[in-house]
């Protein structure tokens, strides 16, 4: 290190850096992570594989009432795969705050509502790679092919990772104890994923369930991913319910995580 | 020019800096010397738009840190005092990446100068170890490195030594150093009167949120009642009449925190026969006396009353 080799960094240098490339890095950042740990993708693959080829087509045996089951609960896999996967950016972002990482962070040159929308981005990209190999595994196995088709099932599953990342981060940032946030983010996790039609059909439902399944943000993408892929008439109700579903918590998310960094904890 | 004008931060009831003035020039290295929980973390937050101050301004090159954050953001590097760093990624991708988003440096460049630090502080063959599996003093010169690496024109370190052996600090005192010659601007938290004594240009003097003090070590130290300090400590629960020392007119003052008492004075050798004569025959027991030169312990100690543990 001598003063030869390297000079002292001229802030005027940053100034023609374009903020979107920050996003971006923000974004990578939360992908990279993901890709650290490929084992993850590896054994949560193969446990959907097991899922799939005992348990769905064991029950779907048994389902007398519902022809086509096997497909059916195939396709709302991923959906509540993709929902799961996306809730995970609100414990990291808990984590970061609780070890002080967000600290650092928060020094970083790039504006505060770019960096949410970085991390949501991340996020949700991060959701979508890791639900592709399942995904794949669908398209295969179901003989789906249309690529219109696969794009706007894959659209539907980015809306919703978009969304769900938004709610997560909602959570994680107006939740304060550590304790209070896991049971809060595992029951609504819940609560979106078991209340909706990715799973089962809702005729089948208990009366309770019933009547909040129509409103999860997971019952939009199944039945509009369903549409899509089975080519029938685009889910207008579905792909509106999930616009509004990623507008709303994205907006909250953002609003919550920006008033916490600007306005409380780091005021 | 960084500029603090009564800068204060309010964390519900506490004041964790209250009223803080203070001007840092270009190209120096400021220590911020104070104990733990005195502010340091806080100043050195605000400053880099992370706090936002609850009163009073804090200027960094003309710019104030709430109206121009992100500016301020673009010309400031943050080592902080426990590594912040992702512990699933190792070295190198730690610093590339901060480099990505603090600098404009392309590839090439980036990695040469991830590289030469990394050599620098003899972390090379562990760059691609995981963060949380390094020793903590690894982990310490990773999070060092990030603002090394960075060449910040304003460039903060939150105790760069702590945790790190003897010959590992003298070579970031080094690197710190060479950073100033560059044409940074280097400021110093520490609680550690040797590292702000030897690496600082100007030492602050910071206690329960407040400034005490700021000026050259040597200045601060000849500004010292006396010249000279005489520590004695006394048997315990012995009381040392204070009014008995100060007849003396070579002694400046007198201050006893539980059985140590410290004098300052001036001409010690021909004095020290004297005042343990004075006391002996009082009745007070000494245990032990120490006659030294006054050190930046003694000045903070001075100003505030207290030792820094």
């Amino acid at each position: 290190m001598s003063s030869s080799t390297i000079q002292v960094t001229d802030s005027s240098d940053l100034s023609g850096q374009p903020t979107s490339r920050l996003v971006l890095q923000m974004a990578w950042r939360d992908i990279a992570t993901l890709f650290r740990t490929p084992w993850i993708i590896i054994s949560r693959a193969l446990a959907f594989i097991i899922q799939l080829f005992v348990f769905a087509y064991l029950i779907s045996g048994l389902v007398v009432k519902f022809p086509g089951f096997f497909p059916y609960y195939a396709v709302g896999s991923v959906v509540s795969v993709v929902a799961s996967i996306s809730f995970i950016i609100g414990y990291d972002i808990f984590e970061e705050a609780e070890e002080g990482l967000l600290d650092y962070l928060l020094t970083l040159p790039i504006p505060r509502r770019e960096f949410i929308i970085g991390r949501a981005l991340g996020g949700a990209v991060r959701a979508m790679i890791y639900t592709i190999p399942m995904f794949a595994i669908v398209a295969v196995l179901e003989n789906f092919s249309n690529p219109i088709s696969l794009l706007a099932a894959v659209l539907d599953l980015f809306l919703l990772a978009f969304g769900v990342t938004g709610l997560s981060i909602t959570v994680a940032v107006s939740v304060r104890s550590a304790n209070r946030f896991d049971v809060v983010l595992a029951l609504l996790e819940l609560a979106v994923s078991r209340a909706s039609t990715a799973l089962y059909p809702l005729a089948f439902m208990p009366s309770y369930v019933a009547a909040l399944a129509p409103f999860s943000p997971v019952t939009f993408a199944a039945d509009s991913t369903r549409a899509a892929l089975s080519g029938s008439s685009l889910d207008i109700l579905g792909l509106a319910g999930l616009l509004a579903f990623v507008a709303i918590f994205l907006g909250l998310g953002a609003t919550f995580y920006f008033r916490r960094l600007e306005g409380g904890v780091y005021a | 020019m960084i500029g603090f004008d009564k800068a204060g931060k309010r964390f519900g009831t506490l004041d964790a800096v209250k009223e803080f003035s203070m001007t840092i020039h270009d190209e120096e290295i400021l220590g911020l010397l104070g104990p733990n929980g005195a502010g340091k973390t806080t100043l050195m937050l605000m400053m880099g738009t992370v706090y936002r101050p609850t009163s009073g301004k804090i200027s960094v090159n003309g710019l104030d840190v709430v109206q121009h954050p992100n500016d301020v953001r673009k010309m400031i590097g943050i080592a902080f005092q426990d590594p912040r760093v992702d512990g699933i990624l190792g070295a190198f991708d730690v610093l590339n990446w901060h480099l990505k988003m603090t600098t404009n440096l392309d590839k090439v460049e980036r990695e040469d100068r991830v590289e030469k630090v990394l050599r620098a502080v003899d972390l090379w063959d562990a760059r691609n170890k995981r963060t949380w599996l390094m020793s903590g003093g690894m982990r310490k010169k990773v999070e060092d490195c990030k603002v090394l690496a960075q060449r910040p024109k304003i460039a903060v370190f939150d105790e760069p030594t702590a945790f790190l052996d003897v010959p590992s600090r003298l070579l970031m005192w080094k690197m710190i150093r060479e950073l100033r010659d560059e044409g940074s601007t280097v400021i110093v938290a520490t609680n550690m009167m040797d590292e702000a004594e030897r690496l600082s240009d100007r030492v602050a003097i910071v206690n329960l949120g407040r400034l005490v003090a700021i000026d050259t070590p040597e200045q601060l130290k000849s500004k010292t009642k006396g010249g000279e300090v005489l520590e004695l400590t006394l048997g315990d629960g012995q009381e040392c009449p204070a009014d008995l020392l100060t007849q003396f007119s070579e002694v400046q003052d007198v201050s006893q925190e539980n059985n140590k008492v410290t004098v300052y004075l001036s001409g010690g050798r021909l004095l020290l026969p004297k005042i343990v004569e004075t006391l002996t025959n009082r009745g007070v027991k000494i245990d032990s006396v120490h006659l030294k030169e006054v050190t930046l312990e003694d000045v903070f100690l001075n100003y505030t009353g207290h030792r820094l543990e």
